[in-house]
């Protein structure tokens, strides 16, 4: 087996692109699911049985289908009545769709974890519920949830390789786009994962430091 | 858990890794032999008692799956007829579901003996896989919908062109109109439904699948001109395996004797296409490859 590594090079600048692209709908992703997963967890604040049921049905929903589905659903399946969005929008709301479902029980984990004695404490210096939610549970929360938040952040934009399959240029794209192309199968499937090594295991090393130290400072662990 | 620690997983992934090759190298007896050895190739398959074929599943009439969840199709019945001349039973045949980007990895990793999935020849895939003598002839076109205000392939210039990810029609846009935006799904099928969502202006295929689909829904036209000149299609073989390359070539000759593919032709092909089709604008019987064919 020879490796092409004139070939491999020549197409870097098209992986420049797709990396970018991986990050443009990971990282926009991970920030819409997190807004997802506030609001869903704001609405379980209000302890109503109908909101609850709401939420609930949402988290199954989306934990329960698989994102190349939901994603083929929003591409394929909604023009038929009507909606229709690029491949980039889709990916961005199969992704959103599927991680907010995630990020809303890891977030309702945090507050379920956070001691009674501190909303009990903050009730006893009169805080309202509002501030109580704002200076006692969420800064808490957050930092409880902290791990399974990142674990999550580093899951989205792995799940990212999936968009590929509604012609969003991004890694696995570009990859199969060159292997259909010039048949360079062993070259291109080692330049997408060293490509992956060297994106995403800096980036769980450093979301583990982050981690740490801001556990360290806030709880002391 | 320190820093440098942390660094030591890559090492420890790399080495298990490397290692994991070992202990599967037993398993892959069962799988297509990795290369031929002194023994012929044909030995390999009788003595594993089964043939592995790449096949196409949402290709009709090429290569699709029926009511009843069997593989069929011209180029699945083919591979079937091969299984039975050189195993004695059709059914002694593994089919594994290809797309058309996947055929050739499929083939350099030797996850089949032969690739039955409407590949056309190229120079390009000349180089990497080789083929047998061809058992059909294509030429590519594109599929614009009835109204559209496209008349001539020039008038694709700067639209949106959908086409299915490493097609003779992926390939020679490619190379020949690289600034055309192209959209490129994995199957067929997807391609054809991005064209009926109106996500590209065009899908450019093999005008077979495109006939046989446009003859069932209808609204689309095709645009007069070939993108390319016509070409051969043929099975496929790993590169290098002139045992079986050689003996399906004898195979096509000897089916061409009785005509066969005439058979599969107007089993699977002829209500597809306009009713004054020439079979042989379409087959090529026996492996004899004409120019120009009767079309």
């Amino acid at each position: 087996m020879t490796f092409d590594l004139a070939f491999m090079l020549s197409t870097l600048p098209a992986f420049g692109r797709a990396v970018l692209t991986t990050f443009k709908v990971g990282l926009l992703a991970i920030g819409l699911s997190l807004l997802v997963a506030l609001m869903a967890n704001v609405l379980l604040s209000f302890k109503r049985r109908a909101l609850d049921m709401l939420v609930r049905a949402y988290v199954e929903l989306a934990r329960n289908t698989p994102l190349l589905i939901q994603l083929f659903f929003i591409y394929f399946a909604l023009p038929s009545v009507g909606v229709q969005v690029s491949g980039f929008t889709s990916a961005i709301v199969a992704m959103t769709f599927l991680g907010g479902a995630y990020l809303t029980e890891v977030l309702r984990a945090g507050i379920e974890a956070v001691p009674v004695q501190q909303l009990e404490a903050g009730r006893a210096i009169g805080l309202s519920g509002g501030q109580l939610l704002r200076y006692v549970i969420l800064p808490q929360a957050g930092l409880l949830s902290l791990p399974a938040v990142f674990a999550n952040v580093i899951f989205l934009l792995k799940e990212t390789t999936v968009v590929s399959a509604v012609a969003v240029p991004e890694l696995l794209y570009t990859t199969k786009n060159y292997i259909a192309l010039y048949y360079k199968t062993y070259e291109m499937l080692a330049v997408l994962t060293g490509l992956c090594l060297v994106l995403f295991l800096p980036l769980s090393l450093v979301l583990g430091l982050l981690e740490r130290r801001l556990q360290r400072g806030h709880l002391g662990f | 858990m320190s820093f440098k620690t942390a660094l030591l997983f890559p090492l420890v992934a790399a080495c298990l890794l490397a290692g994991c090759d070992k202990p599967e190298a037993p398993k892959s007896a069962a799988a297509p032999a990795a290369t031929p050895s002194a023994a012929s190739y044909l030995d390999t398959i009788k003595a594993r008692d089964k043939l592995v074929v790449g096949v196409f599943s949402d290709k009709p009439p090429f290569g699709f799956v029926d009511e009843k969840g069997q593989y069929v199709g011209f180029d699945t019945d083919l591979a079937k007829r091969f299984a039975k001349d050189l195993l004695g039973d059709e059914h002694k045949i593994e089919f594994v579901v290809v797309e058309p980007a996947s055929r050739i990895p499929f083939l350099q990793s030797d996850k089949v003996d032969l690739i039955l999935a409407n590949m056309t020849v190229t120079p390009e895939r000349r180089e990497v896989v080789d083929f047998t003598n061809p058992n059909l002839r294509v030429a590519v076109q594109a599929l614009v919908p009835q109204g559209s205000a496209v008349q001539h392939l020039d008038d694709l210039k700067g639209k949106t062109i959908i086409v299915t990810t490493g097609t003779t029609a992926d390939l020679w846009l490619t190379q020949n109109h690289p600034d055309w935006p192209l959209l490129k799904f994995e199957k067929n099928s997807e391609s054809l439904q991005a064209l009926a969502n109106h996500r590209g202006d065009a899908y450019a295929q093999d005008n077979l699948v495109l006939f046989s689909w446009a003859k069932q829904n209808p609204g689309y036209r095709l645009l007069p001109e070939t993108l390319g000149d016509e070409a051969p299609i043929a099975p496929a073989v790993k590169k290098g395996n002139s045992d079986l390359r050689d003996w399906v070539n004898q195979e096509l000759a000897r089916l061409g004797q009785e005509k066969y593919l005439l058979k599969l032709y107007d089993q699977y092909v002829r209500d597809q296409l306009a009713p004054d089709t020439d079979p042989n604008a379409v087959i090529v019987e026996g492996g004899e490859w004409k120019p120009g064919g009767g079309a």
